[in-house]
């Protein structure tokens, strides 16, 4: 399993960039928005694989269990 | 990766923090502090010299009323170019960048630099006294080739 982890880069012209890694689903958001309400103004956001993942899980094992039931 | 923000920082510190910030942040840029000025009377004057002037204001910016008669106005020089940090009449961090041997839009790029790493000092200030208030890990920290700072953060 990933180590959860939360990197902040800190740029030369001021700007903070936010990454998870690690956390599935929406809860990567609440983490990286956490921090961001530390520091300022969130500008821009990208949602990536592990984000969608979770619920990608989940909707496989909704359809599996639907096809087995029938 | 699940998740990238990105981040403008919103600087709100008192005097002092801010010279902390820019004492920092000038020695990478190879300016070096002038002096403190107790009011504008000298900025005033380098006014009436032939020099181009370039004004910038860091919108995202409030600076908390200090003491009268403590300095509110920093300035830092280097080959011939004068940044004349202060706090405006609003509250905010104006940065005032003088030279006669640069234009207009030379002059605002290093002024745009400073801003940007004094910013850069100001927000890591920021962001190591939060995590050590919320007893947050700090795994690692390096400066990357770009001069940019990163922080690997765990147990949040």
């Amino acid at each position: 399993m990933d180590e959860q982890e939360v990197e902040i880069e800190i740029t030369a012209q001021g700007k903070v960039v936010i990454r998870t890694k690690g956390i599935k689903g929406p809860q990567c958001l609440d983490v990286a928005q956490l921090f961001a309400q530390i520091i300022g103004k969130e500008e821009s956001r990208e949602l990536t694989g592990e984000y969608y993942e979770a619920s990608q899980v989940l909707q496989r094992n909704i359809q599996s269990h639907r096809h087995r039931t029938g | 990766m699940s998740t990238v923000l990105i981040v403008a920082p919103i600087v709100v510190a008192s005097w002092p923090v801010i010279t902390a910030a820019v004492t920092a942040a000038i020695g990478t840029l190879g300016f070096t502090l002038a002096r403190a000025e107790l009011n504008a009377s000298v900025s005033q004057q380098s006014q009436t010299k032939t020099s181009n002037r370039e004004v910038i204001e860091v919108e995202e910016s409030e600076i908390l009323a200090g003491a009268t008669g403590v300095a509110q106005q920093l300035v830092v020089e280097r080959d011939g170019v004068r940044a004349t940090f202060s706090r405006d009449a609003r509250g905010a961090l104006k940065l005032c960048v003088e030279g006669s041997h640069l234009s207009k839009s030379q002059l605002r790029a290093v002024g745009e630099e400073l801003i940007g790493a004094v910013t850069q000092q100001y927000a890591y200030h920021r962001i190591m006294t939060e995590l050590k208030e919320r007893n947050l890990t700090v795994v690692d920290e390096e400066m990357t080739t770009e001069r940019s700072v990163k922080i690997r953060v765990r147990n949040f």
